[in-house]
């Protein structure tokens, strides 16, 4: 029984895809690749045809319960709360939860209901111990730990908003902007849903057939209610003393802001604080206009020096963004009423170990950075469009594709059946059909791509035509033929496959572009599809057919 | 013997069949230039290509014509379409889709519902009118290119202009036709409908090649023999797909509209397809293939 070229080749994308498609830990997917490449290994080698199919089922077999049991237990914690008291014990997004208090953590719904079952009362500290694979945390707390969690998901296959539900805005700046304008624009959306702490968004620019340029916001879950008001926000920078607005975001009172330069921009110092952990000091200078440290000088002249180290102002200068406090600064002594241009703005920014605390300081220099320079946003945003969808519509969704796709191969192959009468050439269709199937999740996986309702749309599409380029190849095989060997058949129909594919995804490439790319999902899991199609999974039918045919 | 009959049937009447797919070509051209001249566009929109907001509220309690009643009267273009449960039959909710923008829309039916709408309970899809013109533009931009490039990848490939010129026409009759059907019924487009047309060039071109190939690279059997080889090949290939459609159609039927448009477009253009592959193509082949062999 050996295997041809070409059936390798297939088997060995069936097997990548799926290790791409399955969330496991390293060590299981190895075993889980040696176990199916075993399974080859003994088709192609033994003997007899009894024993090679015994062995590779037994090793199949073998590596579907490594699948089951690599999906972990346990329920994943998406975020926690910045103030909270778990937060400051050290917990973080991305742990996996599997104790609470002694009871076993399986689902999110477990963490609910253990949840509820404590209570507090006004003032009642308790004791809530928090076990993750990694660690034990123990929390003193008065109220319910903020920490959100979700189930682990069994792979990596990502779906789109319109299957998970979220939200998605299509935003036009009202005037035309070139790339460098929408990088700006982006920066500072996405600054700006950290400042209001959305983190699962994803901002993207895209650009339709006729060149219009918009800024695709996507926020996964739950909508908050003032996102329309959060993306078409125009993003006001200021920084004050008392009451009193110093110096705005932007050119008009900032001329110049350095960055990326190590003499006038960078972390400084870093140490360990008293609690155990670190902080680091960033330190950057900006240049403020004329008028703006005039302004400066002129807010600064009566402000006292603080009474414990004398060598500040007892005002510090705070930063808003829009009208909320982001950051405040304190303002050395020898500054108090001086025109000067040349300000030094510093922060700091503090985590478990060194060198999360350079990090934090790094990343929050980049954001104050980002704000100074690009300043509120000089034209307005206009939602073209915006769609929440709710997560409840995507289960049922879920479900019926899956009950379609089910329906839908039972009759395909009831119908080849019949028409062939081969039970093996018909398995091996369906077989071949499904291998399409597993290539396209594993590739989407892969590439990170979100499977939305037009991405489902092209995966049935491929295997729509699939299907078809292996009945071209069945029936070219079937044929009685006086002078053509079964080999030129073959190579007719792989002469027709090849035509069509062609023709199919030169006649996907505009949708890459039109409609702002909206549809984009439709072209991609196409064209993935087809592809593996013609250049592995059908040429490897053939090679079966033609075995089977022998 | 009985073949022998059919073939000889073939040979008498492959011309005059023609007159079938012809017939129904130019029927459909008439009825969309009259459809365009009364309408002022070839479809009917719906609310994704023209502006406008779709609100699904998973609420299986609400009293649909009541709720239609009282809504109309602040949403005159009002439609509404009730959201079932595919195993019980049972309402779980309805969708409405209107002109008017979201936050109109929303505050008019939360009024007639009597609570708040959250990402929970309903699911909202609100586009701008300019955008929605600007995708609909592009789109029918988009399914010319595609279209001139299938065209393009078709005469590179057979070299030859009278099959390939039949293969285009092919697929050019069937969206035609099927646009024309869709008309018929009543069907507004949305951009997902579009996509479907897109869909359809791909799957119409697939048994043209295959018959074009069989007839042309092929040397062996009569020609009608060849087509008709061909022939039991592409209807088992149609038919799989009518049968895979067919399901899919069915589960989703109320719960997406835009698979649901997907689904349907496709229905109707591999029911042309079939005409159009095995009466105009074959027959406008063999008459080819023929009159080269004089």
């Amino acid at each position: 029984m050996k295997l041809t070229f070409r059936m390798w080749l297939l088997g060995i994308a069936i097997i990548l895809s799926l290790l791409m498609i399955i969330n496991s830990t390293p060590y299981l997917k190895l075993l889980i690749m040696l176990l199916l490449l075993g399974s080859m290994f003994s088709i192609h080698y033994s003997t007899s045809r009894k024993k090679a199919l015994f062995l590779s089922i037994l090793m199949i077999i073998a590596a579907g319960v490594v699948i089951a049991y690599s999906f972990q237990s346990g329920a994943l914690i998406k975020s926690v709360g910045k103030d909270s008291a778990a937060f400051s014990e050290g917990l973080r997004a991305g742990e996996i939860l599997t104790f609470v208090n002694e009871h076993p953590i399986k689902s999110k719904e477990d963490y609910a209901q253990v949840m509820s079952g404590i209570t507090f009362a006004e003032n009642e500290i308790k004791k809530i111990t928090i076990k993750t694979e990694k660690n034990e945390y123990i929390l003193f707390a008065n109220e319910t730990p903020d920490i959100i969690v979700d189930n682990i998901h069994k792979t990596r296959i990502q779906t789109g908003l319109d299957l998970r539900g979220g939200a998605r805005a299509l935003v036009q700046p009202d005037i035309t902007i070139d790339d460098t304008g929408m990088a700006d624009l982006i920066q500072i959306s996405r600054n700006r849903f950290n400042v209001y702490g959305l983190s699962d968004v994803q901002i993207n620019a895209v650009k339709d057939l006729s060149g219009n340029r918009f800024m695709l916001v996507e926020v996964a879950g739950a909508t908050p209610n003032d996102l329309e008001e959060l993306i078409s926000k125009q993003g006001k920078f200021e920084a004050k003393v008392g009451n009193v607005s110093v110096f705005e975001g932007g050119k008009k009172d900032i001329s110049s802001v350095c960055r990326n330069d190590a003499s006038c921009s960078g972390i400084y110092s870093c140490s360990a604080n008293q609690e155990g952990g670190f902080f680091c000091n960033f330190r950057f200078t900006i240049y403020l206009t004329e008028e703006a440290a005039k302004r400066h000088a002129e807010v600064t002249k009566d402000i006292p020096a603080d009474d414990t180290t004398g060598r500040y102002l007892r005002d510090k200068l705070y930063l808003y963004v829009d009208d909320n406090e982001v950051d405040s600064l304190l303002i050395s002594l020898d500054l108090k009423g001086q025109v000067t241009t040349q300000i030094s703005i510093q922060g700091s920014g503090s985590g478990k170990t060194n060198e999360d605390a350079f990090n934090a300081a790094k990343a929050s220099m980049n954001k104050l950075q980002t704000i100074l320079i690009t300043g509120s946003l000089p034209y307005k945003l206009s939602i073209v469009k915006l769609d929440t969808i709710s997560p409840s519509l995507g289960k049922d969704f879920t479900f019926l594709i899956l009950l379609a796709g089910g329906i839908a191969i039972v009759l395909v192959s009831i119908i080849i059946f019949f028409k062939y009468r081969k039970v093996k050439a018909s398995l091996a269709l369906l077989l071949t059909s499904f291998s399409e199937l597993i290539i396209i999740l594993g590739v989407a996986s892969f590439i990170r791509w979100n499977l939305d309702l037009p991405s489902i749309a092209g995966i049935l599409a491929t295997i729509g035509t699939g299907v078809d380029s292996q009945i071209v190849i069945l029936d070219e095989a079937e044929k009685k033929s006086s002078t053509m060997s079964l080999k030129d058949k073959i190579k007719i129909a792989i002469f027709i496959i090849i035509t069509a594919y062609a023709t199919n995804v030169v006649s996907l490439i505009p949708l890459y572009w039109a409609g702002a790319g909206l549809f984009k999902g439709f072209a991609i899991t196409t064209i993935i599809g087809v592809t593996a199609g013609v250049f592995i999974s059908r040429p490897a039918f053939a090679d079966i057919i033609k075995r089977l045919q022998e | 013997m009985e073949e022998q009959n059919s073939k000889n049937w073939y040979d008498k009447s492959h011309k005059i069949m023609l007159i079938i797919p012809l017939v129904l070509f130019l029927f459909s051209i008439i009825y969309l230039y009259n459809f365009n001249e009364k309408n002022g566009d070839i479809i009917h929109k719906d609310v994704s290509l023209t502006g406008g907001t779709t609100i699904a509220v998973f609420d299986g309690s609400v009293d649909i014509d009541k709720l239609t009643k009282t809504l109309k009267e602040q949403l005159p273009d009002l439609n509404i379409r009730v959201i079932s449960d595919i195993l019980t039959g049972k309402q779980k909710g309805f969708f409405i889709t209107t002109k008017e923008d979201a936050n109109k829309t929303k505050s008019a039916l939360e009024k007639d519902l009597g609570y708040a709408l959250t990402t929970e309970n309903s699911s909202v899809e609100f586009s701008s009118s300019t955008l929605s013109a600007g995708f609909y533009q592009q789109l029918k931009y988009a399914i010319l290119l595609s279209f001139i490039f299938m065209a393009l990848v078709v005469f590179v490939i057979f070299r030859t202009p009278a099959p390939s010129g039949a293969v285009i026409l092919c697929a050019l009759a069937d969206i035609i036709m099927t646009i024309a059907t869709v008309n018929l019924i009543g069907m507004h487009l949305s951009s997902a409908g579009i996509i479907a047309f897109l869909m359809l060039i791909g799957y119409s071109v697939d048994t043209d090649i295959l018959l074009t190939t069989r007839l042309i690279k092929k040397h062996e059997g009569s020609i009608n023999h060849r087509v008709f080889d061909a022939f039991k090949t592409g209807i088992t290939m149609t038919l799989t797909s009518i049968a895979a459609v067919s399901v899919s159609l069915i589960a989703i039927y109320s719960l997406s509209e835009t698979l649901r448009q997907i689904f349907t477009i496709l229905l109707i253009g591999l029911g042309f397809d079939i005409i159009n592959t095995w009466i105009t193509n074959a027959s406008l082949l063999k008459w080819y293939m023929e009159a080269k062999n004089k």
